[in-house]
């Protein structure tokens, strides 16, 4: 059990860079994830704080200790793959023990910790099987067994769960997470899947191009992304973005404006481009304009493509467009939105519909460098600034 | 391509069909299937109706162009039948001259001219056969684990890491086997004779001539690039994960290789060990040259072979019979290798 310190850590290859500059520590005992796109260079941070990649630059801590020279092996460091690497010419016994004998524990400890081990991951009666002999979700036990059988001051789990289906990964998920209730241990997970991120971390490290993003807990990630890549990324589905200007009375888009005190966005101002994002499920449909707190004016719209999905809908809809001060709907990219709605909502495609955006959930970004400007805006007249970003990294 | 005035063109001899034909019975029709060309041949219009004229051959013929498979396994076996017969009569060859007792081989022809099994004793009896074979075996067995333990280390490095020039490098340990071992010869014939103070007290007189050295050196350079090839193409078939697994559970990388690597590719390791092995026990050019041919001097079977010509008399029966016993240690190797050698050499291009 220990903490983890990366000082910025640089990974260059060639001329690409895999990771830039990246710095963060993670507390004794915690989950963290990093989670990105793909070629966002999390794996490659996690090969770092393994040993299996040198860093470029930068320096690698594990409790007190810089690791950055050391090799895997002296690292205190056990770690599940993507592809499980299991050694396949040895069974279930030799694997989890293979660390073990390596370091030479006598046959009884190694006995011993390899059946509590074993045990922890549900794996009694299987140990003379060999991994081929077993099902997915059975061999990833076996990597995690593995990897928890040293007794390891770090975790590292390089997505082991994107192999497996969708229904034994939503299982599997739930058993880390009782895992590291068990045992404690600092924990670095790698995923591309922001669901997984959201629901196991106590922090989620987001990462693209190689930076850093932004690390905070899941929550704090999804209701103050800190800028609008993050924004974009956690939550499912995508934030929606429009583009607009700041103006006197707040801002305005192509298709509708929101009317707040400019002055709640810091280091802006009137006439600067900015961004308005705001999540599908915090657009509603008037009609529940009075359930909330800061309700925009209403926008005129016409949906276009439903997608059910049970528990609720997805609803595209096109904003109407002001070209010649005359209304009309126009099919691009830029003026569809997508909305989430329950799904006992009368509603059908191709149907006039007069939407409203919730004010307190809208965020207001940088339209150049994307970062966090706003998390929620009062209105122009009665109410107080909403929650500003103080520090934009 | 009818000529008009061919009377052969089968068009032809459709249109001028008149009545004398013999009536196939199956539409109804009356043909003539038997239209007479000069030379004596016929016209057939219909496949159905060549079997009824063609002999055997022309018949066969036709079955394999309908049929192309019958063609093929014809060759199959003819090809196979000629291997085998080019390399299984030399042996039946040799058996023969071996037991056939010494001064008789003038006509044998396809038995032997008398039975003297004895001769597989002689051979030991004459001179130390046993000793060449000794000799013969330790110098393919060094070679071969020699060439293992460099051709790992060489097939992790060209076939698991990234390095500048590994193509090139590659190459070149390639263009290197291509050599003829004669260009080798006389420098390392010079280099082995060279006294070296070093290696007296091993050696006895300093020089590698005349020791194991003298050939296992040469024959594992020379064989080495086949058996990095094939080991280079195994290493890199194995996942990353799995080495990176070896390594964060506590192995250098070399450990992974020697606990992970190895193992699995155990196919590729065997093939390339077998190979080298019947490379060098059998190699020729470097065995004659490399010693004076004296069993305690470390000559090979080759030596021995020989030993049994001598100035004013060839012992034949006891070459041949000798030979055939020199055999046994390779094929008992081959067949016991023989399935992982088969999977090693074409497991090497395909990926799971």
């Amino acid at each position: 059990m220990a903490r983890v310190r990366l000082e910025h850590i640089t990974k260059r290859y060639d001329d690409v860079t895999a990771v830039d500059d990246v710095s963060m520590e993670i507390e004794d005992g915690e989950f963290v994830t990093f989670v990105g796109p793909s070629g966002c260079g999390k794996s490659t941070t996690m090969e770092a704080v393994a040993g299996l990649t040198r860093p470029t630059e930068g320096k690698v801590y594990i409790g007190d200790d810089d690791v950055t020279d050391l090799a895997p092996k002296d690292r205190g460091v056990a770690m599940v793959f993507q592809n499980i690497a299991l050694f396949p010419h040895m069974d279930v016994y030799e694997n989890i023990s293979f660390g073990l004998r390596l370091r030479k524990y006598d046959d009884e400890e190694v006995r011993r910790r390899v059946e509590q081990a074993a045990d922890i991951v549900q794996l009694e009666g299987m140990l003379d099987r060999m991994p081929d002999e077993m099902s997915g979700g059975q061999r990833q036990r076996v990597a995690i067994a593995r990897a928890i059988v040293r007794d390891p001051d770090v975790f590292l789990m390089d997505e082991p769960l994107a192999n497996l289906d969708a229904k034994l990964r939503v299982h599997m998920r739930t058993e880390l997470q009782r895992l590291h209730k068990e045992l404690e241990t600092t924990i670095i997970y790698v995923t591309h899947d922001q669901a997984e991120a959201m629901t196991m971390s106590n922090r989620i490290a987001v990462l693209n191009e190689g930076k850093l993003q932004q690390i905070d807990p899941p929550l704090t990630c999804y209701n103050e992304p800190a800028n609008r890549f993050v924004a974009g990324f956690i939550g499912s589905p995508s934030m929606n973005f429009v583009e607009g200007e700041l103006v006197d009375d707040g801002v305005r888009t192509k298709n509708f404006a929101v009317e707040f005190d400019p002055a709640q966005v810091p280091a802006t101002s009137v006439g600067d481009e900015i961004t308005l994002g705001v999540r599908p499920e915090d657009v509603h449909l008037a009609d529940y304009a009075d359930s909330l707190t800061r309700p925009t004016r209403s926008i005129d719209a016409t949906t276009d493509v439903l997608e059910p999905m049970g528990d609720e809908v997805f609803v595209y809809i096109l904003l109407d467009e002001t070209v010649d001060g005359t209304m009309e709907s126009k099919e691009t990219m830029e003026n569809q939105l997508l909305m989430s709605v329950s799904p006992d909502t009368d509603i059908e495609a191709d149907e006039r519909v007069d939407v409203v955006l919730d004010g307190s959930k809208i965020h207001l970004f940088d339209s150049t460098t994307g970062e966090a400007l706003v998390h929620g805006i009062g209105d122009l007249a009665e109410r107080g600034p909403g929650t500003t970003v103080t520090e934009a990294e | 391509m009818t000529d008009p005035t061919d009377s052969t063109d089968p068009t032809t001899a459709t249109d001028s069909s008149d009545t004398r034909g013999i009536d196939d019975g199956s539409d109804g029709q009356p043909r003539d299937p038997t239209l007479h060309r000069p030379d004596g041949g016929t016209v057939l219009e219909r496949d159905s109706e060549a079997e009824l004229d063609r002999g055997p051959f022309q018949q066969w013929v036709a079955n394999s162009i309908s049929n192309p498979e019958r063609a093929y396994r014809a060759m199959f076996y003819v090809a196979a039948i000629f291997f085998l017969f080019t390399t299984l009569f030399p042996f039946y060859w040799l058996l023969m001259v071996a037991l056939t007792p010494e001064g008789q081989l003038q006509d044998i022809v396809f038995t032997p001219n008398g039975f003297n099994p004895g001769a597989f004793v002689e051979v030991f009896q004459v001179i130390p056969f046993h000793v060449y074979m000794f000799n013969s075996f330790v110098i393919a067995l060094g070679s071969t684990i020699l060439v293992l333990i460099i051709a790992s280390l060489a097939g992790y490095a060209f076939g698991r890491l990234e390095f500048p020039g590994r193509t090139p490098l590659m190459l070149l340990v390639l263009i290197i086997s291509f050599f003829p071992p004669a260009a080798f010869f006389i420098p390392l014939n010079d280099l082995f004779n060279t006294h070296f103070a070093i290696l007296r007290p091993i050696t006895g007189d300093g020089t590698i001539y005349n020791t194991p050295f003298a050939l296992v050196t040469p024959l594992s350079a020379i064989f080495m690039p086949l058996a990095i090839f094939i080991l280079t193409t195994f290493y890199s078939q194995i996942p990353d994960g799995l080495e990176d697994a070896a390594r964060v559970e506590g192995t250098t990388r070399l450990g992974a290789l020697f606990r992970v690597i190895i193992p699995l590719s155990a196919p590729g390791v065997a093939t390339a060990g077998v190979l080298t092995f019947i490379a060098v026990y059998n190699e020729f050019f470097f065995s004659f040259l490399m010693t004076d041919g004296q069993p305690e001097n470390w000559a090979p079977i080759l030596d021995g072979i020989l030993a049994y010509q001598g100035q004013y008399q060839v012992l034949y029966n006891l070459m041949a019979a000798a030979s055939i016993i020199g055999v046994i240690p390779v094929a008992i190797l081959v067949v016991i290798a023989q399935e992982k050698i088969v999977s090693g050499l074409t497991a090497g291009a395909l990926k799971e």
